[in-house]
């Protein structure tokens, strides 16, 4: 259907008179979007030539707050960055201020962190896997996919005490050591979610309404995406060996051992088995830590005045590499946090890629950044050479279509 | 690679017909809450001691301190203080639970806390010792 | 290789007459005129192949603003440091070097307003409001109060 055909000016019925450019906005508030974001799709015929982002509908100042709240307030704050992967915010921001003092993290905290952020891994990615089955139009994977992750958000609310909001870390340490008798219970759920993980690889592989929708689309080299300093399976999709669990490990990820997934193919469909094989690798890492799990402290409590000094950390989050830095002045307040979310990282990435799709392909190139879109329904059109706007009405739009893709049955009309 | 074909999914689809539903029939079926479940949270009003570590670190300013008499110590008259929770803006962190030294404090398991009138979302017990 | 790494840097440096300072294990921070910052951050790119720019902060210092340029490989990071006055607030783009920057540097020229010279999409906001009035100062500069931009954006509500 979507082989290049030149647009057919006479042929359709006055409509369109001018060359085929059109502006699509996309966003911000719209039924499928989630988060509400904007981008204006510049479009020539079916093709998207150029993407402009207009970010911040949700903007809320995080960083001139957490000028004015102590050390400690601000971990609950940039918890609550993301609803998703929330504990990777306070481990890393934690980090961050952690490195300005003099103590030591003890070791079993070290690998409860690192429990904690793999399960949130898995859940994150089950997520992601779920949604891009809804794009897709696989609506049974979706719920089997969220039906398994359950099973993560049960572990982390017994461990926890809460299903996504964990409020786990706490300067050098966490604030909860894992429950008694829980190890069977983890090492069982595991096993089972790694047998889910390779049926859905065999789904995805098979399943011609996934095949369809996936293959082939959003590709990206690795030098674009090597110099939009894309992060996380971003980076990884197209071959980078980017994760900062390997590369510059944090918590106990140098002693737990993995290997990273890495692809070549770079497609979304490679992006599917990625993040599904991470999944594994994951969830046999929760397996050893937990088996693993050193005795000791958990916590070493520190005073509330935090050295003067500057220090960042960067951590592995789902999506991507999280970037926090912090100044302190040597007070009870930091003197400026900054923190770069994974998202805001890819998507120049994700913008290079919509450059070159089809207006269909864009919620699932979207979704396949992880930030989630959905499609769109409201059009307007914006007549470069003109400078004329105007809407058309459902029926003129199909009527169009029709007379684009089967000009034969307009003229038997 | 194996073959693609559309349907791959059916064999597990007909088999997932037969199990049991994945979902409860909440309200009428409850769930069981882990023993870890940070629900809303409550105080012991003969445990509070008015000493307002609570309201320092408390993340969301869910806790004001409210003067409710004086006690004398020496020969100067100290206010008397006992918090007040506006549980509507409670992120349950249970930071406060950790930092009672009283122990005063606990979370509980109730999670329904989903009402029309936002003062019932106010939390006055300690006051009333 | 990271003592490698470490001596390169440390010769760069050198060229772009500034020193290197070891902040933490694994943590260096160059302060650097702003002249010399895009040949350093090309040489940057090119010879030690330190291609991932993690993310640029802007701090306010009081007279200057301060930008940070962070890059990291492997278990090294490199602060990059260098200082606009507050009374011009004009520096280079980076985006012809690195293309991925241009999304910080908006992020920056809406939170401080520095002028990042070369950046295509100068004209555009990325986080503040359209209706944002040009007479407001940026936002995340340490004198600005945000109930003044509250009150200014008709957005304060009584307390109770
Ligand atoms: S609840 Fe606990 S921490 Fe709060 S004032 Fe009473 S005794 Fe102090
Ligand atoms: S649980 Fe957290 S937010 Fe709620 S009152 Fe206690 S400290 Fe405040």
């Amino acid at each position: 259907m979507t082989e290049d055909k030149p647009p057919r000016k006479e042929e359709s019925a006055g409509l369109m008179k001018y060359s085929a450019e059109n502006l699509v906005p996309f966003g911000p508030i719209h039924p499928a979007l989630k988060e509400p974001e904007y981008f204006k799709l510049v479009l020539e015929g079916e093709k998207i030539v150029e993407v402009i982002p207009r970010i911040g509908y949700v903007h809320r100042g995080l960083e001139k707050a957490a000028e004015s709240r102590p050390w400690v307030q601000n971990m609950y704050m940039f918890e609550r960055t993301c609803g998703i992967c929330s504990f990777v915010h306070s481990l890393t921001y934690g980090q961050a201020v952690e490195g300005l003092t003099i103590y030591e993290i003890p070791r079993r905290a070290k690998f409860i962190r690192t429990i904690i952020a793999e399960l949130e891994r898995i859940h994150s990615h089950l997520l992601w896997v779920g949604l891009m089955g809804h794009w897709a139009g696989f609506e049974t994977l979706f719920m089997w996919v969220w039906r398994d992750r359950e099973v993560v958000l049960d572990l982390v609310e017994a461990i926890s005490g809460n299903r996504i909001h964990k409020s786990m870390n706490a300067f050098c340490g966490v604030r909860r050591d894992m429950p008694e008798g829980m190890e069977d219970r983890i090492v069982e759920r595991m096993k089972f979610l790694v047998d889910r993980a390779n049926y859905y690889k065999g789904i995805v592989d098979t399943e011609e309404t996934m095949l369809e929708r996936t293959e082939d689309i959003g590709r990206v080299s690795a030098e674009t995406a090597e110099k939009l300093c894309a992060v996380g399976p971003m980076a990884r999709y197209v071959g980078l060996r980017r994760d900062i669990r390997l590369n510059d490990p944090y918590a106990a990820y140098d002693e737990v051992p993995f290997d990273i997934v890495t692809s070549k193919e770079g497609d979304v469909h490679a992006l599917l088995k990625l993040r599904l094989d991470e999944m594994i690798v994951a969830a046999n890492m929760v397996s050893y830590a937990v088996k693993h799990l050193p005795e000791g402290p958990i916590r070493i409590k520190i005073p509330p005045v935090i050295p003067a000094g500057e220090h960042s950390s960067h951590s592995e989050a789902p999506r991507g590499e999280i970037f926090y830095y912090v100044k302190s002045s040597g007070g009870r307040t930091p003197d400026r946090v900054k923190s770069r979310q994974p998202t805001m990282a890819n998507l120049p990435t994700a913008l290079e890629i919509l450059k070159g799709q089809t207006i269909a392909d864009v919620p699932v190139v979207l979704t396949a950044i992880d930030p989630c879109f959905g499609c769109m329904d409201r059009m307007s059109f914006l007549d470069i050479e003109s400078n004329r706007q105007w809407t058309w009405s459902g029926e003129e739009l199909r009527r169009y279509g029709i007379n684009y893709y089967f000009p034969e049955r307009m003229k038997m009309r | 690679m194996p073959r693609r074909r559309a349907g791959a999914a059916i064999p597990e689809m007909f088999r997932t017909m037969l199990e049991k539903p994945s979902t409860r029939a909440y309200p009428y079926q409850k769930v069981e809450l882990p023993a870890r479940f940070r629900g809303k949270l409550d105080i012991d009003p003969e445990r509070c001691t008015g000493c307002q570590v609570c309201a320092m670190v408390c993340p969301a300013g869910v806790i004001t301190m409210i003067d409710i008499g004086t006690r004398k110590v020496g020969d100067k008259e100290l206010p008397v203080k006992r918090p007040v929770f506006e549980l509507s803006t409670c992120i349950f962190c249970g930071e406060c639970v950790d930092n009672c030294a009283f122990k005063a404090l606990e979370m509980t398991k109730q999670f329904e806390l989903a009402t029309p009138h936002k003062e019932d979302l106010t939390m006055r017990k300690a006051l009333t010792k | 290789m990271s003592e490698v790494l470490l001596q390169q840097i440390e010769r760069l440096a050198a060229d772009a007459k500034t020193k290197s300072t070891q902040l933490h294990k694994g943590e260096t921070m160059i302060e650097i005129e702003q002249s010399q910052l895009k040949n350093f951050i090309t040489r940057l790119v090119n010879q030690i192949k330190i291609r991932h720019l993690s993310t640029i902060t802007g701090l306010d210092l009081g007279q200057n603003i301060g930008i940070i340029y962070h890059f990291w490989r492997d278990r090294n990071t490199i602060h990059l440091k260098t200082f606009v006055p507050k009374t011009k607030p004009t520096t280079v783009s980076i985006v012809d070097i690195i293309p991925g920057a241009i999304l910080y540097e908006m992020e920056i020229h809406d939170m401080l307003g520095v002028m990042f010279v070369g950046n295509p999409w100068m004209d555009k906001k990325l986080l503040l409001p359209d209706n944002w009035p040009d007479d407001l100062p940026p936002p995340l500069l340490k004198n600005v109060k945000p109930a003044d931009i509250r009150k200014r954006l008709g957005l304060e509500v009584e307390k109770k």
